[in-house]
């Protein structure tokens, strides 16, 4: 056995981020392994529960995909829980549940994760179900036309039967020229309906070499049960060359853009979305404390004036996703009835616009820092927290070490380094703004209560 | 983002909010919910306390024993408003000062009401705990419920109602209730109408404040990362001069179960799928039969490999999700199979719910099954009691039910008990049959046709149509 085993024992030292406060600790250990085939195997034991939280993080997702086989990674996704060799069709999730687990997964532009919960003693089967869809998937055609109209109804119930959903995938058809961010996870309905086997064939070559994946475990487990584990099933499994890079860059954008959703509806909602980078760019904290002072909590900005002083919106909020490629900080606003879009657009732009030009308080900086420390503990609470959280910064930061300096890098955002990347990020010309009109067939019911 | 599966209530959706902690003894054979103190203070109000060393946070949970089922007729979300005003003023404080002192900390606080109570969570970190119990003690004692912004959250609530029924999976669950329960309380939607929202005073809500939060009538649970008798003092200190007085008992009446057939179809003119639920009156919290229907109701639309799942999406497609629940309330609560589909496939996704419904009582459920569905809600237990506001949020609702740790303690062996004759007995006695209540939110003009068959009468509603 060539295979290298890497104990690294870390201590996360949580102190608190304003000086005066009392500091708080937290230990942590990760031991990480990496078979001969190339996977990565992370284990955090926390013994608190007789329970495990196992995920696979697949590097591949939408931005992988081309025009005509948009939504393959997400399609697949569901494929891979529909019968492999030794577990046939509904196998997988039958034996699963019958001893006690249960899964999901989910596909990202970027990622692809596989998650399973179960008793610690199902550990052997657990592995056992894995090593088999991943070396061994079949590909039988009555499934995959099943599964077809499965996704076919995700795609009506989040997008067309969603507002939120149906401006999300405009916004980014919009901003992005280019890159593959473009089209959406889920996929355009029309690509849906025209996969082919073979389309299903080649992402699977391509996506699912082990050395594409990274494996996290967290719960009453020993590291060295698990990297046994790992060695005995998934090893053996040979690797092949990833998924071709993702050479696209999105030119620069050069002005406002713009796009309008008209629809059956009650209510108009507002997006914008304004480029920024990747998650691993140093930029990353300032604007994840920029988010946080204009976002979070019904003392944030934003809230304060748009929906407590102006009475505009019924909410906003704002999304900043991990991402391998420059990504995305959207902003979204619920306006209330018979409030023009246009108030709430200048409500939104001009509060951007004193970030650029005033620097944020002392206090504000100190209580986003608060609130992203909090924030931090209530994702770690649980195992499957502890899974997603460790697996995510592997993958996007590349290297989960990171998560133990998420404090010490919050810390370090000064005022300046917010109203920097509020100057740099929140330009005019680097925006896009999507907005729902409401349509309405006026029903005689309706004209009477009215 | 796009999850594979549809987030299973666990079986029940009250109960999920619930159930139990874990002591390892042997394995995942033991199940014990960790100990915590009880105390009655002088004044009446009932503390929980519940030591967890394992992260440095603090979670409250506190129940007032009134919810909207206590609402005035007419003024449906009086509770829930109330409780929302709760952090928007209070003696001392303004809605901005209190959002303010909470954020800087990193805290959370706020409340809601359900059918039968308020509820209100609030989590600090373990070094913030002096600002946490200050804010929470104020505004749970001081609230002022300031005109301008009794205002102002009605004027959001109403709009929000609007808002939520322009996607139809967030309000079938009210349009169902209110056609199940008809005029019980139950049926009532707890946050308000559009307009029962709207004719809400501020006198309404000062009202309801003053006659039901009351020590006496309040449960205040508290887990986390402290020593008991500190949090006890704590407690004490700040909540043992609240005066007390009686608040008045909420009579109810058990709801009947509809006989019969009936049908409601709400058009949505932009629908491209209909969604539906199918059901009639469940059980409540306290059933002594519910563990064995929960172990029903796991594969019959609880899980993934449910009957319902199985046949809706799995095996044909018609669906991304259907599942089954049984919502436990103080008395009988909504029994309910949940799914959705394209217009063109309507008639034949009901035929087919229909036809599983139909098979459950026909063929009941095999050995084989049972043990898989005893063997599943066992394991996936002990996650949902894994944190301090699970384990708060528990300890409050055992106590508002009238329970206590053994129904978690002795949970694991009432399934293990379980035989294939107390299969047949549950589905007999709480799976509806023939006696049905259908409500549909969809393209009436591309569906109705299709779904006359399924009652005698179909009952119409616009979604822009004003309240449920």
């Amino acid at each position: 056995m060539k295979s290298v085993t890497r104990a690294l024992s870390l201590c996360l030292l949580l102190v608190a981020f304003a000086a005066p406060r009392a500091a708080s600790a937290q230990t942590f250990d990760v031991q990480t392994h990496t078979l001969k085939n190339g996977m990565k195997i992370l284990v955090q034991r926390d013994p608190d529960i007789p329970n495990v939280a196992l995920y696979i993080f697949y590097r591949i997702g939408s931005r992988n995909e081309r025009p005509g086989t948009t939504g393959l990674s997400h399609f697949f996704e569901h494929m891979m829980f529909n019968g492999a060799k030794k577990y046939g069709p509904g196998q997988f999730d039958k034996v699963m549940e019958g001893a006690g687990g249960s899964n999901n997964a989910y596909t990202s532009t970027d990622v692809t994760v596989y998650q399973d919960w179960f008793p610690r003693n199902q550990l052997d089967l657990i592995f056992d179900l894995e090593a088999d869809r991943i070396q061994h998937l079949a590909f039988d055609p009555k499934i995959i036309e099943s599964e077809r109209g499965v996704v076919a109804s995700e795609r009506r119930t989040s997008v067309e039967a969603d507002n939120a959903g149906l401006l999300w995938e405009q916004l980014w058809a919009t901003a992005y020229t280019a890159h593959p961010y473009q089209w959406p996870v889920v996929g355009w309905m029309v690509d849906i309906e025209g996969w082919k086997m073979e389309d299903l064939q080649n992402h699977f070559r391509a996506g699912y070499s082990p050395s594409n994946a990274t494996m996290v475990v967290v719960g009453d487990v020993q590291p060295a049960e698990i990297f046994a584990l790992a060695q005995k099933y998934i090893e053996p499994i040979p690797s092949h060359d990833p998924p071709a890079k993702v050479t696209t860059k999105e030119p620069e954008q050069l002005g406002e853009r713009r796009v309008e959703v008209r629809k059956f509806a009650q209510l108009p909602m507002l997006m914008f979305g304004y480029h920024v980078p990747e998650t691993a760019h140093p930029d990353y904290y300032a604007l994840k404390v920029l988010q946080t002072i204009l976002f979070s909590g019904q003392s944030s900005r934003m809230y304060q004036r748009l929906v407590d002083k102006d009475q505009l919106a019924l909410s906003v909020r704002a999304d900043y996703d991990f991402a391998f490629d420059p990504t995305l900080f959207v902003v979204t606003a619920q306006p209330k009835e018979g409030i023009a879009t246009g108030a709430v657009e200048r409500a939104v732009f001009e509060e951007l616009d004193r970030t650029k030009k005033e620097l944020v308080t002392e206090q504000e900086l100190e209580k986003a820092k608060n609130i992203l420390l909090a924030n931090f503990y209530r994702q770690i609470k649980t195992i499957n927290g502890r899974a997603d959280q460790i697996g995510s910064y592997e993958v996007f930061f590349g290297d989960y070490r990171k998560l133990f300096n998420a404090a010490e890098d919050f810390r370090k955002v000064t005022r300046d380094d917010v109203r920097r990347v509020a100057q740099k990020y929140f330009a005019d010309k680097n925006r896009t703004v999507a907005t729902l009109v409401p349509e309405r067939e006026a029903t005689p019911q309706e004209a009477g209560s009215r | 983002m796009l999850k594979r599966t549809f987030i299973f209530s666990l079986a029940f959706l009250l109960a999920c909010i619930a159930p139990a902690t874990v002591a390892r003894a042997q394995g995942a054979a033991a199940l014990k919910l960790p100990a915590y103190k009880k105390v009655r203070l002088k004044n009446g109000l009932t503390l929980l306390l519940m030591e967890q060393h394992e992260v440095p946070i603090i979670s409250f949970n506190f129940i007032v024993k009134a919810g909207s089922v206590a609402d005035p007729a007419g003024k449906e979300g009086v509770a829930s408003l109330t409780a929302g005003l709760l952090r928007k003023g209070t003696k001392t404080r303004t809605a901005d000062q209190i959002a303010n002192e909470l954020d800087f900390v990193g805290g959370t606080l706020g409340a809601f009401a359900t059918f039968d109570y308020t509820q209100g969570t609030a989590e600090f970190v373990r070094k913030d705990i002096a600002k946490g119990l200050e804010l929470l003690s104020d505004v749970l004692l001081n609230p002022t419920f300031p005109q301008a912004e009794t205002t102002k959250m009605q004027a959001q609530r109403v709009d929000a109602v609007k808002a939520a029924k322009d996607e139809a999976s967030g309000v079938i669950g009210t349009y169902y209730n209110a056609y199940l329960f008809g005029s019980h309380p139950y049926g009532r939607p707890t946050e308000g109408d559009e307009k029962t929202i709207a004719a809400i005073t501020r006198e309404d809500v000062a009202k309801f404040y003053q006659t039901y939060y009351t020590p006496s009538n309040t449960i205040l649970a508290v887990a986390g990362d402290f020593q008991t008798a500190e949090m006890e003092r704590m407690l004490t200190e700040r909540f043992g001069a609240w005066p007390d007085k009686t608040a008045p008992a909420i009579t109810l009446t058990e709801a009947a179960p509809v006989q019969g057939k009936r049908l409601l179809l709400i058009d949505k003119p932009d629908s491209t799928q209909t969604f539906y639920r199918i059901g009639n009156i469940g059980i409540p919290r306290t059933s002594a039969d519910r563990v064995q229907i929960e172990v029903v109701n796991t594969l019959f639309g609880g899980r993934f490999t449910s009957m319902l799942n199985s046949a809706l999406r799995i095996n044909t497609g018609l669906t991304y999700g259907a599942r089954s629940a049984f919502d436990q309330r103080r008395l009988r609560g909504p029994f309910f199979i949940n799914t959705y589909t394209r217009n063109e496939t309507t008639g034949q996704a009901i035929d087919m719910t229909l036809d599983i419904l139909k098979r459950l009582h026909e063929k009941g459920i095999t050995e084989e099954e049972l043990k898989s569905a005893k063997s599943y809600l066992k394991g996936q237990f002990p996650p949902r009691i894994e944190t301090t506001d699970q384990l708060a949020a528990l300890i409050a609702q055992l106590e508002f039910f009238g329970l206590d740790e053994r129904d978690i303690n002795t949970y694991y062996a009432r399934i293990d008990a379980m035989t294939l004759d107390d299969a047949r007995r549950v589905i007999k006695q709480y799976f509806p049959a023939e006696n049905l209540v259908f409500v549909l939110i969809g393209k009436a003009s591309e569906i109705e046709p299709v779904i006359r068959k399924y009652a005698p009468n179909v009952e119409k509603k616009s979604i822009t149509q004003v309240g449920f």
